[in-house]
């Protein structure tokens, strides 16, 4: 079971990370057209699509954070 | 773009320099490091045996001149920027292997590390994309992708220093990384990046003969920093960041269970409470205590003791199967790409 729940851990946080890049791509990469109907200016686009990015990684890295506790207190007690 | 025939006559002799120069020159460095007094305890063997401290020059000096023959030959961009971030992380390290710095030392001055990928990018070009390479596409992020290197960079220096805790794991697993990072510079990134990271390889495999178990000599911060920031700045000029962020992910697990638990930026010698126990047998034990901070070794170690060699392999087999999502990654990659 050792390796075996390490395995897992890993196998989560490698889908969590794609799971986010597809999210960033497939939601936030067009965000002009959806958004702003393709009417908003580069910079404006650019700060609101950063803005988003990191807001999702933040999440992402929460997401961790109590994923790791849960494992944490499993293994630890 | 390198006809096939110089990409083979290029890595061969680029490969042989840095694996050949490190080979020759390490037996030279441990008995001038070992005369020099310049050896520290290895804390998980029988009577601590004193070993030699840094390996960090050397390996610096194999991959410094196989990136300069490089570059020569092909007067690249991208080889160079890689070639002068490496060398400032290595500087980095080596201050902090002379002198005992504090605990932001480290991550704060790797952020030098990240000048020479964004000022050759801005004033010649040709070092990296501007754009984010998202497996299922890419993001044009000029605004974002700047701040993104100088965040990149102390990451994946940090990663390496902060895992090199036990004999060999930290030359192993960057061997183990660099396969499916050299196999994404090599579909998605460039023949010259492709190449400015063999000299990596070659140097981890050379480095590796003497750092396995039982180590003949430790790399040191200047060894570990140059690895893993030599590592983040090839990822980036080779457009291959998430799949070299994956293959390093027991790593970044590793820093990030400690950050989340210590909640502060500190060296592991400055915690008070051990994250593992050494029992008399000289196995390795998980800490109970709850205090400790949280590591990747703690984890290994919770389901019963180990001993060094055994934490190890448990490392390297981790590291094994994120290459493997790594190489699966690269898989999803490619297809959607022919879509």
């Amino acid at each position: 079971m050792g390796f075996g729940g390490l395995a897992i851990f890993v196998v989560v946080m490698w889908t969590m990370i794609l799971a986010v890049a597809a999210f960033l791509v497939i939601f936030i990469a067009p965000i002009d057209m959806i958004m702003f109907d393709g009417q908003a200016r580069r910079l404006t686009v650019s700060v609101v699509q950063a803005a988003i990015a990191i807001i999702v990684v933040v999440v992402l890295v929460f997401g961790l954070s109590r994923m790791k506790r849960i494992y944490m207190q499993k293994k630890l007690g | 773009m390198l006809d096939v025939l110089n990409l083979l006559i290029y890595g061969a002799v680029i490969s042989a320099i840095s694996f050949f120069a490190i080979i020759l020159l390490m037996p030279a460095a441990i008995r001038s490091l070992t005369a020099g007094g310049k050896l520290v305890p290895d804390a998980h063997k029988r009577d601590k045996p004193m070993i030699p401290r840094p390996a960090g020059p050397v390996i610096m000096a194999g991959i410094g001149a196989a990136e300069i023959v490089l570059y020569l030959l092909t007067m690249n961009t991208a080889v160079l920027a890689v070639l002068l971030s490496t060398v400032i992380a290595f500087a980095v390290g080596y201050v902090d292997d002379s002198r005992m710095m504090p605990g932001w030392f480290k991550p704060v001055a790797l952020l030098a590390a990240a000048i020479p990928l964004v000022s050759l990018e801005l004033y010649v070009g040709g070092v990296h994309e501007d754009s984010l390479n998202l497996v299922f596409g890419r993001a044009f992020i000029p605004l974002l992708y700047i701040p993104l290197i100088f965040v990149i960079m102390p990451i994946t220096g940090n990663t390496i220093n902060s895992i090199d805790v036990l004999n060999g794991v930290a030359s192993g697993f960057i061997i183990i990384a660099m396969i499916p990072l050299l196999a994404s510079i090599a579909i998605f990134g460039s023949h010259e990046v492709f190449l400015a990271a063999l000299p990596l390889l070659f140097a981890a495999v050379a480095f590796y003969k003497y750092h396995k178990f039982p180590s003949r000599i430790f790399p040191g911060d200047s060894g570990t920093l140059l690895f893993g920031a030599m590592y983040g700045a090839l990822a980036i000029a080779g457009s291959s960041e998430i799949i070299g962020v994956i293959a390093l992910l027991p790593a970044v697990m590793n820093s990030f269970l400690f950050l989340a638990s210590v909640r502060r930026i500190v060296e592991h010698r400055q915690i008070k409470e051990r994250p593992t126990i050494l029992m008399n047998d000289f196995k390795l034990a998980a800490s109970k205590d709850k205090s400790a901070p949280a590591t990747l070794v703690r984890l290994i170690l919770a389901d019963g003791p180990l001993d060094e060699k055994a934490v190890g392999c448990q490392i390297f087999k981790l590291a094994t199967l994120t290459a493997l999502l790594a190489f699966a990654t690269i898989a999803i990659q490619y297809a959607i790409f022919r879509l």
